[in-house]
């Protein structure tokens, strides 16, 4: 098959199963079951064999033309969207197959698949994306797909909460996008995305420095909402109330990437501006060490995987802007397996346990779920970073990326944030693994049926591909077209020392027999509190922007109300009451008729006569 | 007499009509009143016709179509109220007030 066919294949496959599921199949859910998951197959399928074709030339298609501007619609199939792409697709198929046990019982699970194939139809078509604007578009639709999932199970006010929550803040940086890409098309007068990265006559050469970093610091408004960055990380914890699987797909791995994705996209364009740089910098470390922190306090296990993820994302961020697209990218693709990998054994304790609680997952018997626990403790050995396991070796990309750059507080605070990343994953898994006591509450009363082979299987394949997703550095960095640097032991011992540490701590506080399974932020109480809040962002938001916005509303609508409503309601009913009062004179009455026209013939004849 | 005189009894004739037009309650008093006020016409172009016309025709063609219009109507008009009175059984003109709005 030709590229185009190929391409077609794998992007229009999950949107043909969504529509059919959506629109035929809402009765037959078994049939839908298998329609997504034949789709998601089929796209897998086609993107692996377009990233073993390797990259081609981009393919472009005109939309419509308006004026000078030109809107296309394509595919551009280069190292990283070609890479990329596979992620997305293998990810989605594992938590499709992993969602026939998750979801099996739920009565709306086609609406449940048919949303999953409409974000893996958005996803891909994002990642594939050759024009700003197509680009644009489909990330717009990747919101909504994740709204619809977060908000899947509409019954319960928190889910429709989270939703509309992550819908408004993601907008809150979607704006800021919005007038970035507007902002290129009027410098560049165009959107092809190839065009404007190149070296020569790109927009680097197009624009000043102060319209580059002006459009680079609106797309990374986007980019902040997206990949839930300070300050508009507060959606991704409440997102977690979607389930378990979509937490996995979307608010881990493959949706809140796309931000991460995007920048690294735009590459060229963010290394043109040394403020932007600067700024995301500090934005992203930032946001490493607060997630983490917050994590280290949470007690419900999705919830620390969801800070967990904002934490890691910041740590992609980090890669990008100390000017190492290999960094980043690399530690985007391993972060997708394992913090898919941990979302999906969560999802086998909750779904077994019916708990989030960690410690009472230990008490009741996680670590007998061997996939669950197997996968746990290789998923997070390689969020905290143990070599050899996938998370190390990216991880360490970043190091050295920020060791270059100069600027040692960043290092500083990233390999803080290491410290507790190590901290807080193996206080996860020592908490669900090393409890003091068993309880037997064996919930669903065999455990046999704890793990059923359809969840399993991704558990199994995606432990397998985090643990080896460190040795792939080499073959992404020629992906991208970059020589991947070797480094020495001297330059990765510093981070090796604070992950020791942060196991070690760990182990301290929760691992051993006699630990007092109490962090030891717990001797302060007030740094405590503050994590545990989760530095007081979101009760600022709902303090500060929240009341004054349902103050302006309740102003406005008062005006809206009184003002425009009542009058136009005066209105209506003026004309009705004159109505109603003509109404009267039409009685039915023939004499009071014939009286009326006297009279007015006679004053008709009275003016005429006189005017004489 | 001159045509003074007669106007004036025209006009009266015609304010009869009027006033029982307006005023009375049974149907067949209101035809009375529609026909002196068709009557009072006539004798109004009649005095015109007597007084300032030549050629006396024009005005006894005008009344003599009137007469036989007059009685046209009124066979409708009795037909009417015969019927009205068979459903209704009144032909009260403030009881016939369906037409209202």
């Amino acid at each position: 098959m030709d590229t185009l066919n190929l391409i077609l294949a794998t992007t229009f496959a999950p949107f043909a199963a969504f529509v059919l599921a959506i629109l035929f199949l809402m009765r037959q859910p078994r049939l839908a079951q298998v329609v997504v998951i034949a789709g998601g197959t089929l796209s897998l399928g086609g993107a692996v064999s377009l990233l073993s074709a390797g990259p081609v030339e981009p393919l472009r298609f005109l939309w419509f033309t308006s004026g000078d501007i030109q809107l296309r619609f394509g595919f551009l199939l280069d190292g990283l969207s070609l890479m990329f792409g596979v992620a997305v697709a293998l990810i989605t198929l594992c938590v499709m197959v992993y969602s026939l046990g998750y979801m099996g019982h739920d009565p709306s699970k086609t609406r449940y698949f048919a949303m999953l194939a409409l974000f893996e139809w958005a996803m891909l078509s994002f990642v594939y994306a050759v024009d700003l604007m197509q680009t644009f578009i489909f990330w717009e639709l990747v919101g909504l797909a994740s709204f619809f999932l977060i908000g899947f199970w509409y019954e319960k006010p928190s889910a429709t909460a989270a939703a509309k929550k992550a819908f408004l803040m993601t907008r809150v940086g979607d704006v800021g996008l919005f007038i970035g890409v507007l902002m290129v098309l009027q410098v560049a007068g165009h959107f092809d995305v190839p065009g404007l990265l190149a070296t020569e006559g790109g927009l680097v050469a197009q624009a000043t420095p102060a319209v580059l970093t002006t459009i680079t610091l609106l797309i990374f408004v986007g980019i902040v909402g997206k990949s839930a960055q300070f300050p508009l990380h507060t959606w991704l914890p409440d997102a977690m109330e979607g389930p378990t699987p979509v937490s996995a797909l979307l608010h881990s791995a493959t949706m809140v990437a796309a931000g991460v994705y995007l920048m690294a996209r735009l590459h060229p364009l963010f290394m043109g501006s040394e403020t932007t740089l600067g700024i995301i910098l500090i934005v992203a470390s930032m946001t490493a060490l607060l997630a983490a922190t917050m994590a280290m306090v949470a007690t419900d296990i999705k919830r620390v995987l969801a800070y967990s993820s904002i934490s890691q994302l910041g740590f992609m961020l980090l890669g990008l802007a100390a000017g190492s697209l290999f960094a980043g990218v690399f530690h985007l693709i391993t972060h997708a397996l394992f913090k898919a990998l941990l979302f999906l054994c969560s999802g086998l304790f909750i779904h077994h346990l019916e708990t989030n609680d960690m410690a009472q997952i230990g008490r009741g018997g996680g670590r007998r779920m061997r996939f669950a626990t197997a996968g746990l403790v290789v998923g997070g050995a390689a969020l905290a970073g143990i070599p050899p396991l996938g998370g190390f070796f990216s991880k360490e990309e970043i190091f050295a990326a920020l060791g270059h750059d100069g600027v040692i507080l960043f290092s500083v605070v990233a390999l803080l944030a290491a410290f507790l990343t190590a901290y807080y994953t193996f206080r996860m898994i020592f908490l669900v693994t090393r409890p003091q006591q068993v309880e037997e509450v064996d919930v669903h009363g065999d455990h046999d049926r704890a793990e059923p082979l359809s969840m399993a299987l991704p558990v199994m394949l995606l432990t397998v591909g985090a643990a080896v997703a460190g040795f792939w550095g080499g073959d992404i960095a020629r992906g991208l077209g970059i020589e991947a640097g070797h480094h020495s032991l001297a330059a990765m011992a510093p981070a090796l020392a604070v992950v020791a540490l942060g196991v070690l701590v760990a182990w301290l506080d929760f691992g051993r027999q006699s630990a007092t399974r109490t962090g030891f932020i717990a001797r302060m109480p007030a740094l405590e509190k503050l994590f545990t809040n989760g530095w007081y962002i979101d009760a600022f938001y709902d303090a500060i922007i929240v009341r004054i916005t349902m103050l302006a509303a309740t102003i406005l609508h008062a005006a809206e109300s009184r003002l425009l409503d009542a009058n136009f309601d005066r209105l209506g009913f003026g004309v009705l009451g004159l109505g109603s009062g003509t109404r009267r004179l039409q009685n039915g009455w023939v004499q009071f008729y014939g009286g009326w026209a006297v009279v007015l013939v006679g004053l008709a004849a009275a003016y005429f006569g006189m005017s004489d | 007499m001159t045509l003074e005189g007669y106007l004036t009894l025209s006009l009266m004739l015609f304010c009869i009509g009027v006033f029982a037009v307006l005023s009375q309650r049974n149907l067949i008093a209101v035809l009375i009143g529609v026909e002196l006020m068709m009557n009072a016409a006539s004798l109004n172009v009649m005095a015109f016709n007597r007084f300032s016309v030549t050629d006396p025709t024009t005005g006894q063609i005008f009344v003599l179509i009137i007469i036989g219009l007059a009685a046209a109507e009124v066979a409708i008009f009795l037909s009417i109220i015969v019927n009205l009175y068979r459903t209704r059984r009144t032909i009260d003109a403030e009881q016939l007030t369906e037409l209202q709005g």
